[in-house]
């Protein structure tokens, strides 16, 4: 197994060490004085994140020679070693899987998150420690530490069709993206095949085709669903959904040291297999082996420094997460990967005198745009039949209806699309005799088979939706604390009405009945799909980020996380900023190569 | 029979030895201390746990939620993961089902047969289910099926479960009595 170079921020000697094993920089022991000396603080690259879009900034950067600096404000988790719940059952776990009380009083933001549990709250920051104000109910799901959030990522990796990209402009919800499909094909199939995505090859204008490994099947009901809903409507069509899964692995995915997914479904506590993608598991011991990575975790990035005589940033201003030192580490380019909010919260503290209100923020726009995906709406229905039919193993990913509304034109009272996923499972039985030996063994007998459905929906960016620090409150690293305002729109409550009835009708054609649909109110945020507030765009005027995602000025900045994103689309938007991560490091290397950077 | 698994039976044979010379003891003094620091007493988790095991009994197919060790687990999930409320209306509705049963049968629950037993749980159930939420039995049913569907013997013994299953088949057919994956 790899294991990438980390460095604990308490023990600054080992980066040194660390650091001169990669560059041969310097052969001489380390002291504590060297520890702040130009050469263990001076990188080609710095990477704030070593989450999703961090991990990639970190492989691409480290795969073309490029010494780079991984900061990540969180804990150090290093692959299988730091997943203390991988291979417990779950009678082993103290309360089988349930938060106890007290840590769900004192957790009431983030024990809402999906997949959070007993299991897995080691991947969830506490609410206490990481204050932010709501000016608008918005609940932020953060994970701190090493690798982030692609720990306990849902894994879903659709790309997006080309209509997402113009939609905005077409249908007058808003901006265009500076690229469009094309321009990102090829890099989706680069993270594709490094990454290992399951799936199938649809042929599907709504979700494009990519680089796939084997599906998992349908069991007999989705079967089932898919077949009566492709009947019915002719262009409704419920495919394999595509996971970032290794259901066949190739050799890429061997040499990175993982394996076959083992279909555990127990993804979100780390996988001891490297079954599923993660930051740890593959992005950060990959770039490890190159020499060029170093990694330090506890590391609060405050801001990016500004050099007004060279015009560009020259580094990052880093606070020790437990013993506030604060250092300084420079670099030729610096990448923001910090997670699309707590971005916007960096760029936003990076003043100087040449940007008083953010790093690139010559518009006001820095923060605003801040969107995310609508999840409120859910069904499920009950369906007679299928009792013989069964399935083995857990099955990790789920069924996906591509988007139908809207697709190319305008087609309904408001605007944008939505996905959504949907699968069958088999209920417990309610016998009708409740006490006795009969009961607890009929109890044990697969019940009756189930389809349930849920919407990931596009919402509309809009300037009054945003974040932005707030004047006087700070967090335990005198970090101004972010204030979000985020709330849904008319638009949104069309579509979750449309979705609504949609689904009710779809499971009643799939011959479901005691059909039931709600929408939970969930706040935004809880979709943990927020994105924008330093969107794309061909004009600086109207965007913060050129086609190549650098601050239109400050154009050794690459943002490359969610908060780029100039729309939402319908489509899990991880693997979007994956491979624009990737493209943006490929332009970083050549502008580093013709010394423009 | 791993290693595990025969600790756990004979602490749960040796348990069930205890219980019932506890029980006789009951007869005179009841055991009203806590258990170890947890919601129910010494005596209202054996009660519990006489209740789950009445719901769910050993049967040729597994063992049930005695030899689970349900009593235990209730008393763990209902004093950590619920809230005041809901612990004070288990152990009064404990107080008032002891009372229900010395009514109608003149004996302790654990003592009764299992006849009779199960047909004083199915009246009470009945009351229940017209009562609605606020009777105290559907709690006590909900804690014995949740303690006993996720411990080890009923996750592997009523129903199955693999930790590493290898792969995923989407569709086989299900053989007669194939118990539900756990």
């Amino acid at each position: 197994m790899i294991s990438p170079t980390r460095c604990s921020l308490t023990v600054p000697t080992r980066i040194f060490s660390l650091a001169a094993n990669g560059s041969s920089r310097d052969p001489n022991p380390p002291s504590e004085k060297a520890f702040v000396t130009a050469d263990v603080t001076s990188f080609d690259a710095i990477v704030i994140g070593s989450g999703i879009s961090g991990g990639w900034a970190a492989k691409e950067l480290c795969d073309k020679g490029l010494k780079t600096l991984v900061l990540e404000r969180g804990r150090d988790v290093a692959h299988i070693k730091d997943y203390p719940t991988a291979n417990l059952n779950p009678w082993e776990l103290p309360h089988r899987g349930a938060m106890s009380r007290q840590q769900l009083k004192e957790n009431p933001l983030i024990s809402k998150a999906a997949g959070y549990g007993e299991d897995t709250a080691h991947f969830f920051i506490k609410d206490q420690d990481h204050p932010y104000v709501q000016e608008k109910p918005f609940d932020w799901i953060r994970g701190y530490q090493v690798g982030g959030k692609s720990l306990t990522w849902g894994r879903a990796c659709q790309r997006w069709s080309k209509y997402e990209f113009t939609a905005p402009e077409r249908q007058g919800y808003g901006m265009n993206w500076p690229i469009g499909y094309d321009d990102v094909a090829p890099w989706y199939s680069h993270v594709e095949k490094f990454i290992g995505v399951c799936g199938n090859r649809d042929g599907l204008a709504a979700m494009p085709d990519g680089e796939y490994l084997p599906p998992f099947d349908f069991n007999c009901v989705e079967k089932h669903l898919s077949e009566k809903v492709r009947a019915h409507y002719g262009n409704r069509y419920i495919v394999q959904g595509r996971w970032a899964h290794l259901s066949q692995p190739k050799e890429i995915h061997l040499q990175q040291g993982r394996g076959t997914c083992q279909a555990r479904n127990l993804c979100m506590r780390g996988c001891p297999y490297g079954g599923y993608f993660s930051s740890n598991a593959s992005t950060l011991p990959w770039a490890a082996k190159t020499g060029n990575l170093t990694i330090r975790p506890d590391s609060v990035v405050h801001s990016i420094i500004y050099d007004e005589a060279k015009g560009k940033a020259t580094g990052v201003r880093v606070i020790d997460a437990h013993t506030h030192a604060v250092t300084e580490y420079h670099s030729r380019t610096i990448f923001v990967n910090a997670s699309a909010l707590n971005t916007n919260l960096i760029l936003l503290n990076s003043t100087s005198r040449r940007f008083p209100n953010g790093l690139g923020n010559d518009t006001g726009l820095l923060g605003r745009y801040v969107c995310h995906h609508n999840y409120r709406a859910a069904a499920n229905g009950k369906i007679a039949g299928f009792e013989d039919q069964y399935f083995y193993g857990r099955n990790p990913t789920e069924c996906i209806l591509a988007n139908f509304r809207n697709l190319g034109k305008q087609d309904t009272d408001f605007v944008g699309g939505y996905t959504t996923f949907t699968g069958a499972y088999r209920e417990r039985p309610e016998p009708a005799d409740r006490v006795g030996g009969a009961y607890k063994d009929a109890l044990a007998q697969p019940g009756p088979w189930g389809i349930y459905m849920y919407m990931q929906g596009e919402t509309i960016p809009k300037q009054t939706n945003h974040v932005r620090l707030h004047s006087t409150m700070k967090d335990q690293w005198g970090i101004p604390l972010l204030v979000t305002s985020v709330h849904y729109d008319d638009n949104d409550e069309k579509m979750i009405r449309d979705w609504l009835a949609e689904a009710k009708q779809m499971l009643e054609v799939a011959g479901c009945h005691a059909v039931e649909t709600r929408d939970n109110h969930q706040a935004p945020g809880l979709d943990i799909h927020e994105m924008g507030g330093a969107r794309m765009g061909s004009d600086p005027k109207t965007s913060m980020l050129n086609e190549w995602n650098q601050l239109h000025a400050c154009k050794n900045v690459f943002v490359t996380d969610g908060a780029c994103m100039t729309s939402t689309g319908n489509q899990s938007p991880s693997i979007l900023y994956m491979a624009l991560t990737a493209r943006a490091v490929n332009h970083a290397a050549d502008e580093m190569a013709k010394q423009n950077l | 029979m791993n290693r595990r698994e025969a600790v756990k039976t004979t602490t749960a044979f040796l348990g069930g030895v205890l219980l019932t010379s506890n029980g006789l003891l009951v007869a005179c003094a009841r055991d009203t201390s806590n258990a170890s620091g947890k919601i129910l007493t010494v005596d209202d988790q054996s009660l519990i746990e006489e209740i789950a095991d009445t719901l769910l009994p050993t049967t040729p197919a597994s063992p049930g939620a005695k030899a689970a060790g349900a009593g235990a687990a209730i008393n763990l999930l209902l004093t950590d993961c619920y809230e005041p409320d809901v612990q004070e209306r288990v152990v009064n509705g404990l107080t008032e089902f002891r009372r229900t049963c010395d009514k109608r049968t003149g004996s302790s629950f654990a003592s009764l047969p299992k006849n009779d037993r199960e047909e004083l749980l199915r009246e009470i159930d009945l009351q229940a289910q017209k009562a609605g939420d606020a009777h105290y039995f559907g709690l006590v049913r909900e804690l014995a099926l949740r303690a006993y569907f996720s411990s080890e013997i009923g996750k592997t013994k009523a129903l199955r479960f693999v930790l590493v299953p290898g792969k995923w088949v989407g569709c086989v057919p299900l053989s007669p009595g194939q118990p539900a994956w756990g």
